[in-house]
């Protein structure tokens, strides 16, 4: 059965030999034919390793060595493959085989033997025929030596070990060689089963034991005869034993670590979350917190009166899910339910107070061991696998739309020592998923490390610090207006329930985090020099606090700084300057509705603080003044310089050096347009736009230019009717405010302030 | 039920009918506003102990069983609270680890094979090791091997053994945690490290928690020491060896050995002596630390100070940085679980 099995073998090497003759027969003498044969195969990557396997697969016995570059060449191209990569299956049987026949020198094989590393498994038939090789008696010994140890140190990736056991009697006969005798008795060891131990094969072991002492290989194998058969091995044997037979070789087993390592790197990048369990690595032992754990059933001995239900790793998809949601049993850890997504949507249904707690305690101690208590381990394998781990946290809480309280704790712990750097993308998106922060805490929890890291940092960093915190506001937000709609919460403050009393605590929290943005923009904007990066990710900020009326429904109203308001009025690309019309738009909108909210109810349940409309108005008639009614530096227009500075640089007219046609973000759309009207001008009088219906022309056509912020600012603040003024200029629309008190709050915004 | 607060109670009731997942906090209240006591403290290190007195421990506890403590040194880990644990079952815990061991330990690769042992595991509550209430029960593990050829007059012989105890557990702390857990922070090890590791991964298999290695500060070794010489007058503690580590370029070990009672003077010295009380303060071990390491100073030049302490050791007992215990009378033993407990517990993730 052997025999038949390995002929077998040896017949698809050479039906898969025969493939390649068609394609390529002469090629070993005929260089060029082969290349360009090799052109026509698919995977040029794998032709030359195809022609390698090959070439050995067909080589002829007593081929020569020296000076034989095309043997040499194909050698080394298989071992660098080997090295690299591992062999496949059907290479490692073809360049066994290669080996053993001693086709070559065997110094030759040897080094073939030396090499070769399985990829994934070895064929059991290649073994067999490597025994085959090893009764022809013609090889060296320390060929023969070699080839045990590799077997012995492949024995786990052997793919099935039937054949091997039926030749045990073939093995058997070389343990009387002395020199193999301590290979093979491994072999044995790991191959016996109980019918294997036979009266001759005890007599056999005995006999060579007498005669060679009391060796520890021999001792060890008599001994697991003895427990399958205690009634055939009648020696007494010492109660303790020298454990373990010392036969591997380090460099193959080195050269497998490697190898095995560069595959779980490979693997590592992706971080969807697979079905199924994670297969742990060869991580150190002592290191194993970063692995979830696998699922595995809770012991049977865990309640008393246990339930079995369905565990979760017996369900393969989400519809047998949904049909065994009541009968699913917890796993024995949950942290296992970080490993499959399927898990995931488990955990958002589970209730069970005491499993969240578990969850926590597994995660927080990961994440504490691992970032705060250990040595700091700089590997670049360790780094990747804890940025892994991170990541997988990050896409699992944004999956369940909510943050572990073991994460926040840990975050709050590693931002004290945090030196901004250290796996950032993954740390700021795990701060941002932070509930909500009490009032009381939030300075020296948040606050103040964030503050020293973003000051200290270059502006890229300032900018994912605002980013997240701009998430950290929105998913806050979120939560509040989702629980407002499913508890019914009563947003008035005139309930004196528990969650009023809550709701006050929120608004503390987000004014407090609002406060501490404008603080941080408003610095960093003048740190980096109104750096239009910060401006956008400040603005973008801005946009969630200016709608948090309407979309959150959050009866809290807090204007953005002058910090940021300035620069991104005066910035100069238009993006900015839209953008800032947006928010002003979208703060119009809110205290608008805010004020009719409280119309209705008479009472007064909202409070908007006098000088959020004073704030606000200011700002309006600033910017109105700017960009419409070319007022630039006067009186109302918030920036006031003196006339001798202004004189200083230079500019005619500094009065419109800021509205729309001036305004250096929009100079460029001015000229376009200029261009546009009068073609055959060949100078360019900007003036000449403001001039009749070109003005309104001219806005319209910003408008076509996409910026939408703008025109939904213009619409809302700038009544269209009142555009001419009696000298004929253009003057504009004016402000709906001109307001008849300086105290006043100007135009449309009169009906929304407090009177 | 007992474990419960009243806080707790209120949480669960909320959490019936709110849909919230809480993964968001563990102890989420009813508001999201309050937080578990001390969650935002990253340490809450005491600054009074009390002073160590001698424990007749012997008289609470079974003597057989102390002494199985007193034996060895002690590895320190930290674990985090015990899912389901049990103390009714201790008898099949004991049938699954050894047969966890066993399966285990078959599973290495072919080339580390060798005629393996098999082991049989004891599991013992330590009956009265508790200071109060909400201490649980310290639980005692043994490993003996089972040699395959074991002769007749062979006895078993011990392995490994470890205990989980919790000696004067911070009450709050505690008390917060659901009645389904029970918290035994301090597990002290003494065995092969290849079975301390399959034991700890048992136990986090079996019940949902993890083990972290438990190093000490140079401040509990202070303490410690302080401590220890406080006994001298009861119980003779002949010498207080210390050593230090110096950063110096190789590194300079120093030991320093003072005479038991020269040591207690310079403690009575340190001690004001009007203390009606009996607890000792930092101000007070930082200053008998700062006596010797002045001496120290006076004849050889060397600012200990500049350095780390690495061990303390008296006839009482001997404890090292890295989490390494060994306890020689069982007398003062409550006062050292009682320090190594706290340590352990500010280990624990949710503190």
């Amino acid at each position: 059965m052997t025999r038949s099995s390995s002929l077998s073998e040896l017949g698809r090497a050479t039906n898969c030999s025969d493939e390649h003759d068609s394609s390529c027969n002469v090629s070993s003498s005929n260089r060029s034919l082969r290349l360009a044969e090799n052109a026509k195969r698919k995977s040029e990557a794998e032709a030359p390793f195809l022609v390698a396997f090959k070439y050995f697969s067909q080589v002829k016995a007593g081929t020569p060595v020296n000076g034989n570059d095309e043997l040499l060449g194909h050698l080394d191209r298989v071992e660098r493959m080997a090295l690299a990569q591992g062999l496949p299956p059907d290479a490692v049987s073809i360049m066994l085989e290669f080996a053993m026949s001693l086709r070559c020198r065997s110094s030759i094989s040897s080094r073939v033997l030396r090499f070769l590393i399985p990829a994934s498994v070895v064929p059991q038939e290649a073994v067999v025929r490597g025994f085959s090789w090893l009764c022809t008696q013609k090889m060296p010994q320390s060929m023969q030596i070699l080839f045990l140890r590799w077997v012995l140190t492949m024995f786990d990736m052997i793919d099935c070990k039937d054949n091997l056991r039926a030749i045990y009697g073939f093995i058997f006969s070389f343990v009387i060689d002395e020199s193999l005798c301590p290979f093979i008795c491994h072999l044995l060891y790991l191959l016996t089963i109980k019918g294997h131990v036979k009266p001759f094969r005890v007599r056999k072991l005995l006999d060579i034991q007498g005669r060679m002492g009391k060796q520890p290989y021999l001792m060890q194998l008599l001994a697991l005869y003895k427990v399958f058969c205690p009634e055939m091995v009648t020696l007494t044997m010492p109660s303790r034993m020298r454990a373990g037979f010392k036969n591997h070789s380090t460099t193959w087993k080195a050269a497998l670590a490697a190898l095995k390592r560069r595959n779980a790197g490979k693997e590592a990048p992706s971080m969807e979350l697979t079905l199924g369990v994670r297969k742990s690595n060869s991580r150190k032992r002592k290191f194993h917190h970063l692995e979830v754990p696998a699922l595995t059933p809770a012991m049977e001995s865990s309640g008393p009166n246990a339930r079995r239900g369905v565990c979760l790793q017996q369900l393969s998809s989400f519809n047998e899910l949904l049909d065994n949601l009541n009968s699913i049993e917890l796993p024995a850890q949950m942290g296992s339910l970080l490993s499959s997504a399927l898990a995931l949507h488990y955990l958002d249904c589970v209730q069970d107070e005491s499993a969240f707690l578990r969850l926590n305690f597994w995660l927080g101690h990961a994440l504490h061991e691992e970032f705060l208590f250990g040595p700091a381990d700089g590997s670049p394998e360790n780094m990747a696998e804890a940025s892994h781990f991170l990541s997988m946290l990050v896409s699992t809480q944004h999956f369940l739309q909510e943050g572990f309280s073991s994460t926040e704790g840990f975050l709050f712990k590693f931002l004290q020592v945090w030196d901004g750097f250290l796996h950032r993308p993954q740390i700021l998106e795990l701060l941002s998923d932070i509930p909500l922060v009490p009032s009381s805490y939030i300075k020296d929890a948040l606050f103040e490390p964030l503050m020293q890291l973003y000051f200290t940092s270059s502006v890229f960093f300032k900018c994912s610090v605002i980013e997240c915190l701009t998430s950290m506001l929105r998913k806050w937000l979120t939560w509040h207006s989702i629980c407002a709609q499913e508890e019914g919460l009563d947003i008035s403050l005139n309930n004196r329930s528990n969650m009023s009393l809550s709701l006050s605590g929120f608004l503390d929290s987000v004014l407090k985090l609002v406060q501490f943005v404008g603080r941080l923009t408003s610095a960093g904007l003048q740190l980096e020099r109104g750096h239009t990066l910060l401006l956008h990710h400040a603005l973008g900020f801005y946009e969630t606090v200016s709608d948090m009326f309407l979309k959150y429904s959050l009866p809290l109203f807090v204007m953005l700084p002058p910090g940021v308001f300035y620069p991104a009025l005066l910035a100069t690309d238009p993006v900015s300057v839209d953008r800032l019309g947006y928010i002003m738009f979208r703060y119009r909108q809110n205290l608008t509705s805010a004020k009719e909210e409280q119309k209705k109810q008479k009472e007064l349940s909202i409070h908007i603080n006098r000088s959020v409309y004073q704030e606000f108005n200011s700002y309006l008639v600033a910017m109105v003044a700017h960009l419409w009614n070319s007022r630039s530096f006067s009186l109302r227009s918030g920036i006031q310089v003196s006339e001798a500075l202004l004189e200083r640089t230079k500019v005619g007219d500094h009065s419109n050096c800021f509205d729309l046609i001036h305004h250096p973000a929009f100079l460029n759309y001015a000229i376009d347009f200029h261009q546009q009207c009068w073609p055959e001008r060949a100078d360019i009088d900007l003036n000449s736009i403001k001039a009749g219906k070109y003005w309104e022309w001219y806005v319209e056509f910003l408008f076509t230019q996409g910026f939408a912020g703008l025109r939904d600012f213009i619409k809302v603040n700038i009544n269209p009717t009142v555009t001419r003024h009696s000298d004929g200029r253009p003057s504009s629309g004016q402000p709906l405010s001109q307001p008849s008190q300086p105290s006043q709050p100007t135009a449309e915004a009169s009906s929304t302030a407090l009177s | 039920m007992d474990r419960r607060s009243a806080v707790n109670t209120s949480v669960t009731h909320h959490t019936t009918h709110r849909r919230s997942k809480s993964y968001g906090r563990t102890f989420d209240a009813t508001s999201r506003f309050c937080y578990t006591p001390g969650q935002l403290t990253i340490t809450r290190i005491p600054t009074s102990r009390e002073a160590a007195k001698a424990h007749k421990i012997t008289e609470k506890v079974d003597p057989e069983q102390v002494a199985l403590l007193v034996k060895n040194e002690w590895k320190l880990s930290y674990v985090t609270p015990l899912y389901q644990f049990r103390y009714t079952l201790l008898n099949v815990y004991a049938k699954h680890l050894s047969a966890f061991l066993v399966a285990e330990k078959q599973q290495g690769t072919a080339v580390e094979v060798g005629l393996e042992t098999g082991f049989k595991v004891t599991f013992s509550t330590v009956l009265g090791m508790v200071e109060t209430k909400d201490d649980a029960e310290t639980v005692f593990i043994q490993i003996h091997s089972k040699p395959v050829f074991a002769s007749a007059g062979d006895t078993p012989r011990v392995v490994w053994s470890g205990w989980l105890t919790c000696i004067n557990g911070d009450p709050e702390y505690l008390q917060s945690l659901p009645p389904e857990f029970v918290s035994l922070p301090l597990f002290c090890t003494s065995g092969t490290e290849s079975l301390t590791f399959l034991v700890k991964l048992w136990f986090e298999r079996t019940f949902d928690c993890s083990f972290g290695s438990l190093s000490l500060d140079p401040n509990d070794l202070q303490w410690l020491a302080a401590l220890w010489t406080g006994c001298h007058s009861d119980n003779n503690i002949r010498s207080l060896k210390l050593a230090w580590t110096l950063p110096a370029q190789p590194p300079l070990d120093v030991s320093l050995t003072v005479n038991g009672q020269d040591a207690w003077d310079l403690w009575e010295k340190v001690r004001p002596g009007d203390r009606a009380d009996d607890s000792v303060s930092i101000e007070e071990v930082k200053c008998f630390i700062t006596g010797i390491e002045s001496h120290f100073f006076r004849h050889f030049k060397i600012h200990l100070s500049a350095g780390v302490l690495k061990k303390v050791s008296t006839a009482l007992g001997s404890v090292h940085l890295d989490g390494k215990i060994k306890i020689t009378c069982s007398d003062y033993m409550i006062t050292v679980m009682t320090l190594l407990t706290e340590c352990a517990i500010l280990k624990m993730p949710t503190i």
